[in-house]
């Protein structure tokens, strides 16, 4: 599988830098609530589904183990509304697809009903990639400062 | 006889042939229409930023060439990537979520040739919030940081209860999109994160008592002229504009401009928590892009995540200092 | 050789009075159904309708919190469920608070979200409708210039295409996601839901509201409920808020608080 992956577009740093004000970027909420730096991962695994649902879709990726057993992955993504718009779905976060996901695991650490990830990066076999990862610059608006909306 | 005939001929052709010839598209009751389905993505910065000191306009040439900057870096920095970077960056990682394919970015300013979408005070920056008004919202931010008791510690948005792109409108990550429909008594408003909508009556009528506060506010609107201005107050706690308090007035003047424009222009006047009143102005863009359904709650997972998260931290007898990204961390020191 | 026939003048006059007449006319065509209206009456909690009888709020509310009795407005009186589907509704029924969608302010979809007991506002223009409700602060929009359309992505609100027929607004409704209610008596659907909803004036401040619920999968035919929609007369009447995700949280989340037992979630079916 291509490890040259070719991106979708750029690092925050360069958005932030371009605007010169801050961004409101990223999420109805932080996902530094949800997900913990300390519990990075990588997987191999096909996507099975994926959830069109607000505020956050979600890609799920099944993980063939070497024991043969399957662990279930869910990563949470953007929302559908933008995905419709740019044509997402039909080019990228097609079922069946192979990926490697890096990321990082959720605080709560328990695969019930499936493990919860940030999909840092998602590398496709078509060598396309969903970058969801940092350079981490920038001021993000996301609600919770109310001075900032 | 033959020219009486010609005339009246030409005259049933024009009138059954000419459409609305008014630049601006009219309702049937001779007001203008701000019907339709409106983006309102744009990178013109709220505040004039140095560079642009004592600049008020742009050229179009300036304009351009700051779009085509906007365009190249991204494409530029696309380019450069090249190789996944081997390691991750941690915290840092997190902090963030999706990449552009995610996001709606705005690529053009919002086309009044502006420097900064706020007009007023006229050096294009947003007037200092009081140092009183920062402890009165303090609570609500630093509540965000610590391992949360229960989803009320959670931000409004977190928990879908209102979006982040509403009263004010203003170009966000996504969802940069509204649509309204207008009768002759009321215009309705609705935005499509979490859908917030407003159904604002044109007659001025109506009030509440100041204790009755709503997430949305309580809306009036009046025609002056071809603006629908638009009165808001009675927010919720935490809900105002722009981190305002319970005594906000928040206006709203909606004119539209031609077929493709609608300028959007609002005035917060809340003396105890800005300097003064300040004024902002954006140019929104007729879409023929669909106004999606944004059903939040109905598939919020990241809060029991978040919460499920807390309790097992709890029973770990573990503590967490990143309930907050770290940029947050930063701008509150 | 063919007679040159002239238009006379005074056909002309008449050609273009006629012409101005008839444009006048067919602006004025549809029904004005602007306004604020309500459903009044008990089809949230039970469309075939029944006695009065506790809830599961009784115990707190007292009498306030009970469920009233009320007529069906199922015409033949009763659902055609399935055996299969009626099996289904009946398990949902038995303990339905901790099952049903509008418990947790999911929102209600259609009909159900006409009939929720607060008011709705129709903000109505040629092109669309746009219908914002109280409850949950939910709304939908009509297109009355897509005929023959369908949603791109399912959706709970699910995606309305409206025509006029004489004095009634059609409603077109597909594509509603598969987990709302009808009501509060696990009235559940599949995904292949279609609802047809008239409206029709009756006199000034009234509607006469139809929906006929279609859907193979659970029942055995389609089926119609009727009732009056009411117009709020009282001066300065308007559309309130009723934003019930801070009311929902607490019977959805109440066992992730600090201090709870997080294995003894109150609802079922959660996320």
């Amino acid at each position: 599988m291509a490890r040259t992956a070719r991106r979708f577009v750029t690092t925050f740093a360069a958005i932030a830098v371009l605007v010169g004000a801050p961004l409101a970027v990223n999420a109805h909420h932080a996902f530094s609530s949800e997900f913990d730096a300390n519990r990075p991962f990588t997987i191999e695994g096909t996507v099975v589904k994926v959830e069109w649902v607000n505020p956050h879709s979600w890609i799920h990726v099944d993980v063939t183990k070497e024991d043969g057993t399957t662990e279930s992955w869910m990563m949470e993504g953007g929302t559908p509304n933008t995905l419709l718009r740019r044509g997402i779905s039909r080019t990228v976060l097609a079922v069946g697809s192979e990926v490697i996901v890096r990321g990082y695991q959720s605080k709560d650490p328990d695969c019930v009903p499936k493990c919860r990830g940030s999909g840092r990066d998602i590398t496709f076999a078509n060598g396309e990639s969903l970058f969801m990862g940092s350079s981490g610059t920038g001021a993000p608006r996301d609600g919770s400062d109310p001075r900032e909306r | 006889m033959m020219r009486t005939k010609t005339l009246l001929l030409t005259m049933m052709v024009v009138l059954i042939a000419a459409p609305a010839t008014a630049e601006v598209p009219m309702k049937p009751w001779g007001k203008p229409s701000l019907q339709g389905n409106w983006d309102f993505k744009n990178a013109t910065p709220m505040n004039r930023p140095e560079r642009w000191k004592d600049k008020e306009f742009l050229t179009e040439e300036e304009v351009a060439e700051y779009q085509r900057g906007i365009v190249d870096r991204r494409a530029a920095a696309a380019a450069n990537e090249g190789e996944l970077r081997e390691g991750l960056d941690g915290q840092a990682d997190v902090d963030v979520g999706y990449n552009s394919g995610f996001l709606e970015l705005a690529t053009q300013l919002d086309g009044s040739l502006r420097t900064s979408l706020v007009v007023d005070p006229p050096n294009g920056r947003m007037p200092a919030m009081k140092a009183s008004a920062r402890e009165r919202n303090k609570p609500y931010v630093d509540m965000q940081g610590v391992s949360p008791d229960g989803p009320e510690m959670r931000s409004l948005t977190d928990r879908c209860i209102i979006g982040f792109n509403n009263n004010p409108m203003r170009s966000g990550a996504y969802n940069n999109i509204m649509q309204v429909v207008q009768s002759e008594s009321h215009v309705a408003i609705q935005v499509e994160m979490v859908n917030d909508h407003r159904v604002i009556p044109t007659d001025g009528s109506g009030s509440v008592a100041a204790t009755t506060r709503f997430f949305k506010g309580f809306s009036t609107g009046t025609w002056k002229g071809d603006t629908f201005v638009v009165t808001t107050t009675n927010f919720k706690q935490f809900a105002a504009p722009s981190g305002t308090g319970d005594n906000v007035v928040f206006t709203e003047r909606f004119t539209r401009l031609d077929e493709d424009t609608l300028q959007y222009e609002y005035t917060i006047d809340d003396p105890e928590t800005y300097e003064a009143p300040f004024t902002v102005r954006q140019q929104f863009r007729r879409t023929d892009d669909n106004v999606y359904e944004y059903a939040c709650h109905e598939a919020n997972y990241s809060l029991p995540l978040v919460l499920r998260a807390a309790r097992k931290l709890d029973e770990a007898g573990g503590s967490d200092e990143n309930w907050m990204p770290s940029w947050h961390k930063r701008a509150r020191q | 050789m063919a007679k040159r026939r002239a238009i006379s003048t005074t056909a002309l006059c008449w050609l273009f009075l006629a012409s101005t007449v008839l444009c006048g006319l067919a602006a004025a065509e549809e029904p004005d159904l602007n306004g604020l209206w309500q459903a009044v009456g008990t089809a949230h909690w039970n469309l075939e309708g029944g006695h009065a009888e506790k809830g599961p709020a009784t115990i707190v509310l007292g009498a306030l919190g009970a469920i009233p009795a009320g007529h069906s407005y199922v015409e033949g009186g009763t659902i055609p469920y399935t055996d299969e589907a009626r099996a289904q509704r009946e398990e949902y029924r038995s303990e339905w608070n901790l099952w049903d969608p509008v418990v947790k302010c999911f929102i209600p979809g259609f009909p159900r979200q006409t009939y929720m007991p607060l008011p709705f506002h129709i903000v109505q223009s040629e092109e669309k409708i746009f219908i914002a409700y109280e409850w949950g602060s939910n709304s939908r929009i009509i297109h009355l210039d897509r005929p023959g359309t369908r949603g791109e992505l399912p959706s709970w609100m699910g995606y309305s295409v409206g025509r006029w027929e004489g004095d009634t607004l059609v409603v077109e409704v597909t594509d509603q996601m598969p987990d709302t209610w009808l009501d509060a008596t696990g009235t559940w659907h599949s995904d292949q839901l279609k609802v047809t909803e008239r409206y029709t004036p009756m006199g000034a401040n009234h509607i006469e509201y139809e929906a006929t619920i279609e859907d193979p999968q659970v029942f055995t035919r389609p089926w119609t409920i009727k009732m009056p929609l009411y117009r709020r007369m009282e001066e300065g009447a308007r559309l309130l808020e009723y934003k019930c995700v801070p009311f929902a949280e607490d019977a959805m989340w109440s066992h992730l608080r600090r201090g709870a037992d997080r294995t003894k979630p109150v609802l079922k079916n959660l996320y």
